[in-house]
């Protein structure tokens, strides 16, 4: 019993000093409790104030700090934006099978363009031989057309030759011997020839109208003048040679006939072109 | 403010200006541009929380562009530089995420 008691008794002890304790911490507490200083309401701490600039506070820190942010936000921007423009055009997040396709394509293109370059090489080169050919053609062209424009008649020509005077005697020239003249002339080797004012050429005729003659269908006005390029002397002796034209005209129509050497005869008539109507190239 | 100043800056010079990137900069830029990506957003989560530094921000965004390079150029030397480049971004856009959550909390509150 007494031992129970004890018992009670010491756990009545222990439960006193349990209540003494608790007094005291709740006086402790409540001593806190009764604080009236300020931080008694919890409070969003402003964390690591010290810290907000890169060398404590002061203007220029933060603007240099700023302007470090802002560039960097710029390289970041650039560096995006070059990317972008970047990967349009890399073939880094293409497939095996897909580089493999595009290697063969592009492999194909160069085929292709290399094949083209050759034919347009090619051809290039053979429009220069066929420019050649062509100014050579035009020379030729050109030449041709000198000469057979002084052929025909459509060029007027100059050069050494004679003048052949006929004045008109006791009878009236016949055409057949006028027509010797030229003739003979031809043969001594006149290039040109003209009688009065009339070229003559190779479908030149000379008749005789009314005791007049005509050359082409122009009337010859006495004296005869027959202008000749060629050779002086030759042309010279073919008139004059003896028994031939000149000396015909003489005796027969009493004309004086006289040939003049000349360095420098012009003959300035000249015909039209003449159109043939039958006669065609040969191809 | 000066961040999102700086960003279309950036952007702006980045369409007019078209450079020739060198060749040996090409496995690296969108690393580097992933790897600020993620800088930038730790900042702004960092901003929400009330504790950004620009100091840190700095430094954190230099190391990150420094360090996914280097771990880049690692790989490119063992061999192994697609897959290093892989991890690299699967690291940086679980980062990305986690920010882009933390940042979404301050803004809905839930």
């Amino acid at each position: 019993m007494a031992g129970t008691r004890r018992d009670k008794s010491g756990a009545g002890d222990d439960g006193r000093e349990n209540t003494i304790s608790r007094m005291e911490a709740r006086a402790k507490a409540e001593e806190r409790n009764d604080d009236l200083a300020t931080g008694s309401f919890p409070q969003v701490r402003r964390n690591g104030s010290g810290k907000r600039s890169v060398n404590g506070s002061g203007l220029k820190a933060k603007l240099l700090s700023s302007t470090l942010v802002v560039l960097m936000c710029a390289l970041l921007g650039f560096g995006y934006m070059t990317q972008i423009n970047n990967t349009q055009s890399t073939y880094e997040t293409l497939s095996e099978d897909e580089l493999v396709r595009l290697i063969n394509e592009t492999s194909n293109q160069a085929q292709l363009l290399e094949q083209r370059k050759n034919e347009l090489s090619s051809q290039l080169s053979s429009l220069k031989a066929a420019a050649d050919q062509r100014e050579q053609a035009e020379k030729i062209a050109k030449q041709n057309e000198e000469t057979s424009g002084i052929i025909s008649g459509r060029l007027p020509a100059q050069g050494q030759g004679v003048v052949i005077t006929i004045t008109k005697g006791s009878k009236d020239i016949d055409a057949a011997t006028l027509f010797t003249l030229i003739e003979e002339l031809r043969n001594a080797g006149a290039e040109v020839i003209s009688v009065g004012d009339v070229r003559v050429i190779t479908s030149t005729s000379i008749t005789s109208r009314d005791e007049q003659l005509l050359c082409d269908g122009v009337v010859l006005d006495t004296p005869y003048v027959i202008r000749a390029i060629g050779n002086p002397g030759d042309l010279q002796n073919a008139v004059n040679i003896a028994g031939g034209v000149g000396s015909r005209l003489k005796v027969m129509y009493g004309s004086r006939v006289t040939v003049v050497q000349s360095d420098d005869v012009v003959i300035n008539a000249v015909r039209g072109t003449t159109t043939y109507d039958y006669a065609k190239n040969v191809e | 403010m000066a961040a999102v100043l700086g960003l279309i800056i950036g952007v702006v010079i980045g369409v007019f200006v078209q450079p020739d990137i060198p060749v040996w900069v090409q496995p690296y830029l969108p690393i580097m541009v992933v790897a600020a990506l993620d800088a930038l957003l730790g900042a702004a989560r960092a901003y929400f929380e009330r504790r950004f530094s620009d100091r840190v921000f700095i430094i954190s965004f230099f190391a990150n562009v420094v360090t996914a390079t280097l771990l880049v150029l690692l790989g490119n030397q063992l061999g192994v530089g697609s897959q290093l480049q892989t991890a690299v971004i699967v690291v940086l856009g679980i980062r990305i995420f986690s920010n882009v959550s933390a940042i979404r909390r301050f803004i809905f509150r839930s």
